[in-house]
């Protein structure tokens, strides 16, 4: 999905284009109502009717379309007479008086202009201010600091060191390097499904590869007192010095199973709410162990923006990204804008409600298709949908009115997700385990959930879901907000997921990793290779996917990684 | 509002229908509109491909789930078929047991102990555990707000009395919250 572009216009529209006046004038005859549609302006009493059938019966048409040239009103069975009957030329372009679209009579079809969908979009970014312009200071995309190129070529010493390098360490014919199980401590698949994930995240992975947390240099190791005391030990264990560890062990090429056990000390020694030898939550363990490290190693000069920006630490680097929500109000329009990072997307799992009543149902044709065509019963949700309901306009309570600036009073809202900036990782976290404190009982959700193995984040990007709450509008860049500038791309491509099997007192996490474009089935200490429906068919928890520049794709010699 | 095979209808129900048929329409033609101009604008580039993906996998799942095990639930057998792997090995052609059989020198207290059972080892070890479970620190509660729609956001809680049905052979509600004793795990053992 791009942006809109504008297809070719009809020749009527062209010579029309030519003739009059640039189709931008026709602001001053637009008008836009709070959360409706830009239509024609009109006087309060007056009522649109067109002529020919008023003639022939008293009741209204529900469409109407107004020539450009003389300002006719006519139905769209009128519509052709009005073009070919009317004196002089250039009465063929007309335009529908209560949605702003410009209709062609000589076609006989809707047709599209960009100067004019400019005109619309200035009209209704007018309504809108002042919330366009007064929005909660965002944080600007800063570019990312880019690093100048500098060719580089190994020395002899270098070359020596690489050739001799044992032959084990990179990939085999066997096995993709870095392939290692993890034995289970007692109850701590949920700790080895993560840490399964982590250690193929493309840009996790070269960050420790590439020596940028030395575990024998880190400086929280270095014991400053030596009291016993636990505050201390808390600031001795470095959960990213054990990460590090374990990507050592991981890629050392060595294939019998590793314990992470100082893993687990430290973490415990960290999160004394969650350390107890019994079954955890894998998405939670996740959390966790990102805020940990971001404790870790955060550089304190960048704490004022250090989410947002991600320069703080390795984890945030990776993982975080920006959402941005907007909130309306019903009476006024006016929207009220924030920004807040997140490292992962939690997801709903719709089950069964297939019917997308959303704002903007863009695709119904498509909806039959599939619940045709699957076969399956309504029980299969799809990630994509998932993301759709995520970033759907919806109707707040009515207890939580939300109090409008320029009403000035509590009103009804509409909120809207949208995703302002892409991390280089994005972790999907599917909401299986549904805990209800009315009837105080857990359950987990079983259905089944279809993920894409190339994932384009485009449609659930702020530029996207602005541009289509203003009616998809064909406008300049420049004319548009700050979020139509992206500097990353959306496309994604998964190389993670983790999924759960059994009931939610007693389960099992199991993490499969895409490889060389094989798919390796990692449970605990036994890693399996496994063929894609194994994948597909599964019970996704949270899925990863990185940003497809960061991948190497479907490289068939194993030597690539 | 009365089938359209009653008698006529009255003035004000007429009326009503008109207004109802004049809404359907406007509601319809609305949809119509934003459809024409996503197709045109070619913003439905996505949908295609969102179709294409859903017919492979509809395809290959029903393809691998008959191809495997006629009736039987697939991703439960090959979790059968990894876990256990009665028989099998794994992808660099090697088994392990149930419990793993490493010895790791404890961190906290220097003793041996084998990975299978290090957890319930270090927890006591270390003198944690269920009780030790009172605060809610800043990472839980981070993640969980965020896309919840105006709705209050769900809270989850590790699960307790697990046994991990799969691995490690433990009976439930097998902890003693930390104790301390540093005691005898070798009564876990079943």
């Amino acid at each position: 999905m791009s942006t809109p572009s504008a297809p070719p216009p009809c020749p009527h529209l062209a010579a029309h284009r030519l003739s009059s006046r640039p189709l931008r004038f026709l602001r001053r005859c637009l008008r836009v109502r709070p959360l409706g549609r830009p239509e024609i302006r009109r006087d309060p009493r007056e009522l649109p009717r067109c002529s020919p059938c008023a003639a022939a019966s008293p009741s209204p048409s529900p469409r109407l379309y107004a020539c450009l040239s003389c300002a006719a009103v006519f139905c769209p069975s009128h519509a052709a007479s009005h073009a070919s009957a009317s004196a002089g030329p250039g009465h063929q372009i007309a335009v529908d008086v209560d949605r702003a679209e410009l209709f062609c009579a000589a076609c006989g079809d809707q047709v599209y202009d960009p100067d004019f969908d400019h005109a619309v979009f200035l009209a209704q970014s007018s309504s809108l201010l002042p919330s366009t312009s007064s929005t909660s200071p965002s944080p600007t995309p800063r570019k990312r600091r880019r690093v100048d190129y500098r060719a580089w070529a190994p020395d002899p010493a270098e070359f020596a060191l690489m050739s001799s390098a044992d032959p084990t360490t990179s990939a085999s014919a066997a096995a993709p390097a870095g392939l290692r199980g993890l034995n289970n401590l007692g109850n701590t698949c949920f700790m080895n499904s993560v840490l399964q994930a982590l250690l193929h995240a493309p840009p996790l992975r070269n960050y420790f590869l590439g020596d940028r947390h030395n575990r024998f240099l880190c400086p929280r190791r270095t014991p400053v007192r030596h009291r016993a005391a636990e505050a201390d030990a808390t600031k001795l264990a470095c959960l990213a010095c054990d990460l590090d560890e374990i990507y050592s062990a991981a890629f050392s090429g060595e294939r019998m199973p590793y314990s992470p056990a100082k893993f687990l000390y430290s973490w415990w020694q960290h999160a004394s709410n969650l350390a107890s030898y019994e079954q955890q939550d894998a998405h939670e363990f996740f959390i966790s162990i990102l805020d940990h490290i971001h404790e870790n190693i955060k550089d304190d000069q960048h704490k004022s923006h250090a989410q947002g920006h991600g320069d703080c630490c390795i984890a945030h680097r990776v993982f975080s990204g920006i959402l941005r929500s907007d909130v309306t109000c019903t009476s006024c329009g006016f929207t009220s804008t924030t920004f807040e990072p997140c490292m992962d997307i939690s997801l709903d799992l719709d089950v069964g409600d297939n019917t997308p009543f959303g704002v903007a149902n863009t695709k119904p044709h498509v909806r039959n298709g599939e619940r045709g065509l699957a076969g399956m019963n309504s029980k299969v949700s799809t990630l994509m949908r998932c993301l759709e309901r995520f970033t759907r306009a919806e109707r707040l309570d009515a207890e939580q009115k939300f109090f409008c600036e320029r009403c000035g009073e509590r009103q009804e809202s509409l909120k809207q997700m949208s995703i302002r900036r892409l991390p280089l990782v994005s972790c999907f976290h599917i909401k299986r385990f549904e805990h209800s404190a009315v009837k105080k009982v857990s359950r987990k959700v079983d259905h089944c959930l279809q993920f894409p193995f190339s994932l384009d984040m485009a449609p659930y990007l702020s530029s996207s879901i602005l541009r289509s709450r203003y009616g998809n509008r064909i406008f300049p860049a420049e004319a548009s907000d700050a979020d139509a500038v992206s500097e990353l791309s959306s496309e994604f491509e998964i190389f993670a997921v983790i999924t759960h099997s059994g009931k939610l007192e007693a389960g099992h996490y199991v993490t499969y990793l895409r490889l060389n474009n094989h798919w390796y089935k990692c449970d605990d200490a036994w890693v399996t290779r496994v063929e894609e429906h194994t994948v597909r068919t599964s019970q996704a928890y949270m899925l990863f996917y990185v940003q497809k520049t960061l991948y190497y794709k479907a490289c068939e010699r194993a030597a690539a990684v | 509002m009365s089938s359209s095979n009653d008698a006529p209808l009255s003035p004000r129900s007429q009326l009503a229908l008109c207004c109802f048929e004049e809404l359907l329409d406007c509601a319809v033609a609305d949809v119509a509109s934003e459809c024409h101009r996503i197709a045109r604008l070619g913003l439905d580039r996505s949908v295609d491909a969102e179709e294409e993906e859903l017919r492979v996998w509809a395809a290959r799942a029903a393809a691998g789930a008959e191809h495997h095990h006629p009736g039987g639930g697939g991703a439960a057998e090959e979790a059968g078929a990894g876990a256990g792997s009665k028989g099998g090995v794994d992808v660099f052609g090697q088994t392990h047991p149930a419990i793993a059989a490493d010895v790791i020198k404890c961190m906290n207290c220097g003793r041996p102990v084998v990975a299978g059972r290090f957890a319930p080892h270090l927890e006591k070890c270390m003198g944690k555990g269920r009780k030790a479970r009172a605060k809610i620190t800043r990472s839980s509660t981070a993640g969980r707000t965020r896309s919840s729609n105006g709705i209050t956001a769900s809270s989850y809680s590790p699960y307790s009395n697990a046994a991990n049905t799969n691995r490690v052979n433990v009976p439930n509600g097998v902890t003693d919250g930390g104790c301390g004793t540093g005691g005898d795990h070798s009564s876990h053992v079943p």
